[in-house]
């Protein structure tokens, strides 16, 4: 670019490029205070609203649950923009996208690899695979849609360990006399707030950092990367695109001078095809509006179809990812997931027959969850629970005083019950093992997992044994048993066992009986 | 649009339509029950706040001068016991008996109330949380009394900490009476050494509570399944971090951090006893309101005492027997003087 041409780059001689900028930010902005917020008082129905915005979300939940949950219906606002002003959602809303374009790593670019036009059809072939898989029951794919890509790498990922740093930094800087004080202010700005009050354990954290960085790495081989060929959400939203509204025109006074072109983010301002762009692929940033030093490029009304691309899905990519999608559903489905995975425990009141079709694997209630109870399944729900919510009582317990998951679920798999159902759902069957409890193996006495357990009837009494010491001395202990009748699998006495490892008593999944009846009845039993 | 025609024209105008059509025939179609979005519009439900606000039975100045002359200055009572009034009422008369709060806490003191605020699921009735009148009321004797700051605080073994002094409401009646909240803070959790211990050497205990002036511990009595009765020394276990280690020799390692702690002044609250399923609770039949408060300087003895309101004998607690052998305190009832005041009526 010329360098007089650059000199045009100030803040008022581009007015559209500055106010899709500010938007941005302040729509990245809002996002972040959502995610901030969603572990406190604010209504989960608030702090999912970038979730609900969602379009692909509410799409498949609607085809694989075949259920219309009504909040949901906040999505069509988000089409109804698309259809009159194109993927503007990802020029200027969406905050995976925003993040992209403020770390332009494209500038750093040493290789000479461009993925061709080509590669645009990935993200079409993905969302068709989402689809067909949806309408199968299917919702797995949804782990590559951008919200939940950024909520869950937010939530699991960034977070806990922004927690650990500032953690380990405040614990080192205590240490020093002259800077306890302002530590603890400090602390008290950040916690409850922003860092969790109590330590949190999170596992897998780097997992799911590395697939955020990695999709922030892809702008090396490209501006906007992701956008442009991955994701499934701007593929929905550039074949809605094709009929919006408002597209993007060259005027006959165009002098190819190819400012355009090299300005847009999205590179679809083809110089060979008169300097066209596709609205499918255009994100509105108005970057060439801005640019145009002849006014040539303008964004006017068009009532028609834009004609198709040689990237666009045809008939041969339905079919195939039709295929594939039935190929691996079949392939899924060849495990029953609850038998396979003693562990899945569900969180409070999903229900566990339709629960992997409804979630969209978002990540919001593991963010609410303000004991880190639940965590995204890595192998406890097999692939078609991949990333879904598993309650891993260890790690964290149900607290009986919370029902944030559910009010916080964008689209009701996890259903937002007032607290007082929430305390009767049924999580999973407690089982002590004697060969690791203390007063079976040990003669030694311990009732925590008694005395933490929160319900008005205790669901684990103790039961008076004689224990015969190693002297030969016989001893009165006290010994824990579970009532199945009244334990509700909160996972309190797991998570408090003092047992080191594993809990000498555990939260096992028990299967489709649980929670339907909203209430304690088990078919199992 | 030169180059716009009919057909194309209809074809954007059947796919908009289309568009709109079925965004509208999704919107339509689904379950109707106000259970959707109104649900999820809900604020996170907390356990109710207490309505019923205990009428304030505070005694006046004159009440309170009247009560004072039982309690000369060098023949303070061991236990001061008041029955039968509100739970204001109640403090007031015991603290008063054992001398005022003039006697442990001094102009300018930083003071540390300590309540049983053990879960954040419980309100006051449940008896699983000390009463909040009860807490409120303490920290209004130590402001009169003259202290500097009144922090109030416990480290609840379900939920965290400002979620609990909210829901037992111990934080309204608190911040009423001019007190703070102290939020747990687990850089404050400090390695330290307990030079009489028998067992516990070694604890991460609270730093404030090392570092203040005064330490108050109010206990709520309740029952406890390994402990038998949560009381004042078993309260103590709300300062230190790693609680599931006390269990293994609970009597002597509470005594050990009693030994270290050292609380000035012990307020038993007894205006709800929990009988059973303790220490969390959950069935208003499982409380008692017996609408009484014992106040001492010595833990042993309030222990004691509050054992007795249970059928208990003191000595049937491991760690009153172990405070006892470490020579914290007394467990003799017979032989102490104990100023029993009737509040009501």
């Amino acid at each position: 670019m010329a360098p007089d041409l650059k000199k045009r780059r100030r803040l008022f001689s581009r007015p559209w490029t500055s106010l899709r900028k500010l938007i941005q930010a302040l729509a990245l902005l809002s996002f972040l205070a959502l995610f901030v917020v969603a572990r406190s008082e604010t209504p989960g129905s608030t702090t999912n609203l970038f979730l609900r915005l969602d379009p692909l979300l509410a799409l498949v939940n609607l085809l694989a649950s075949r259920a219309f949950v009504a909040g949901a219906a906040v999505a069509l606002i988000t089409v109804a923009l698309t259809f009159l002003t194109g993927r503007s959602w990802c020029g200027w809303l969406c905050p995976l996208g925003t993040i992209l374009d403020w770390i332009p790593l494209h500038r750093w670019k040493k290789g000479k690899w461009t993925p061709g036009e080509g590669w645009r059809g990935v993200k079409y072939a993905l969302l068709l695979l989402t689809l067909f898989a949806a309408l199968l029951g299917g919702s797995t794919l949804l782990i590559f849609n951008p919200l939940t890509i950024l909520t869950r790498g937010l939530a699991v990922g960034v977070w806990p360990s922004l927690d650990k740093l500032v953690t380990a930094a405040e614990t080192a800087l205590y240490r020093l006399p002259a800077l306890r004080a302002p530590v603890l202010e400090i602390d008290a700005l950040l916690r409850p707030l922003i860092l969790p009050p109590t330590p949190l354990t999170t596992r897998a954290s780097a997992l799911f950092t590395s697939l955020l960085i990695v999709i922030v790495l892809l702008n090396l081989f490209a501006e906007r990367f992701w956008c442009r060929y991955l994701c499934p959400l701007g593929a929905l939203l550039g074949l809605m695109s094709k009929v919006a509204l408002l597209r993007r025109r060259i005027e006959p006074g165009c002098v190819s001078c190819k400012l355009c072109t090299d300005a847009c983010p999205m590179g679809t301002i083809q110089p060979a095809d008169d300097y066209a762009s596709d609205p499918g692929e255009c994100t509105m940033c108005l970057e060439c509006l801005d640019d145009c030093p002849l006014g040539a490029t303008t964004f006017t009304p068009v009532f028609s179809v834009d004609p198709s691309r040689a990237y666009d899905p045809g008939r041969r990519q339905v079919l195939v990812t039709l295929g594939a999608a039935l190929g691996g559903m079949a392939l899924i489905r060849t495990v029953d997931t609850e038998l396979n995975h003693p562990y899945g425990l569900l969180p409070p009141g999903a229900d566990a027959d339709e629960f992997y079709s409804q979630c969209v694997r978002c990540g919001q209630c593991m963010r609410a969850c303000p004991t880190a109870a639940l965590q995204p399944a890595l192998t406890e729900a097999g692939i078609e629970g991949f990333w879904t919510p598993v309650l891993i009582p260890r790690l964290g317990y149900c607290d009986y005083g919370c029902n944030a998951c559910g009010q916080s679920c964008p689209v009701e798999a996890i259903p937002p019950l007032p607290l007082v159902l929430k305390q009767e759902q049924v999580i999973g069957r407690v089982e002590i093992d004697q060969d690791r409890c203390l007063p079976w193996i040990e003669e030694q006495e311990c009732i925590v997992c008694e005395e933490v357990c929160p319900l008005p009837e205790k669901a684990i009494e103790l039961e008076l044994a004689e224990a015969r010491l190693p002297t030969g001395e016989i001893r009165i202990l006290q010994r824990p048993v579970v009532i199945h009748d009244l334990c509700i699998g909160c996972g309190m006495c797991e998570y408090k066992c003092p047992v080191s490892g594993e809990a000498a008593i555990r939260v096992y999944s028990h299967g489709s009986g649980r929670g339907k009846q909203g209430g304690r009845g088990r078919r199992h039993d | 649009m030169e180059n716009k025609t009919r057909r194309a024209f209809l074809q954007w105008i059947a796919i908009q339509m289309s568009a709109v059509f079925g965004g509208s025939l999704l919107a339509s179609c689904g379950k109707q029950e106000p259970h959707s979005l109104q649900t999820t519009a809900l604020p996170i439900a907390k356990p109710i706040q207490p309505t019923e606000v205990e009428p304030t039975d505070a005694p006046t100045q004159t009440e309170q001068a009247a009560a004072e002359p039982s309690a000369t200055p060098n023949g303070h009572p061991h236990l001061a016991v008041s029955r039968g009034g509100e739970p204001e009422a109640l403090v007031r008369h015991a603290v008063a008996a054992l001398g005022g709060m003039m006697r442990f806490v001094s102009t300018g003191d930083d003071v540390i109330v300590k309540p049983n605020a053990c879960v954040d699921y419980r309100t006051y009735e449940y008896a699983a949380t000390t009463n909040p009148w009860v807490v409120g009321e303490i920290v209004r004797l130590c402001l009169e009394a003259g202290a500097g700051r009144v922090r109030v605080m416990d480290f609840p073994f379900g939920g965290d900490s400002e979620s609990a002094y909210w829901s037992s409401g111990i934080q309204e009646q608190v911040l009423a009476a001019g007190g703070e909240m102290e939020p747990i803070r687990f850089l404050k959790f400090v390695e330290t050494e307990i030079p009489d211990a028998l067992d516990l050497k070694k604890c991460q205990i609270y730093e404030d509570v090392l570092l203040a002036d005064v330490v108050i511990n109010v206990p709520i009595a309740k029952h406890h399944s390994l402990a038998r009765l949560t009381l004042g020394m078993k309260n103590l276990m709300g300062v230190i971090r790693d609680r599931p280690y006390m269990h293994g020799n609970l009597g002597q390692r509470l005594a050990d951090l009693t030994s270290r702690v050292h609380p000035a002044l012990t307020i038993v609250d007894a205006v709800r006893i929990l009988q059973r399923s303790g220490p969390t609770g959950g069935r208003l039949s499982d409380v008692q309101k017996i609408d009484t408060v014992i106040a001492s300087p010595d833990i042993v003895a309030a222990d004691s005492y509050a054992s007795t309101l249970f059928g208990l004998q003191p000595t049937d607690l491991s760690y009153i027997v172990s405070g006892l052998n470490m020579g914290l305190g007394q467990a003799d009832l017979a032989t102490m003087k104990i100023e029993e005041i009737a509040v009501g009526a």
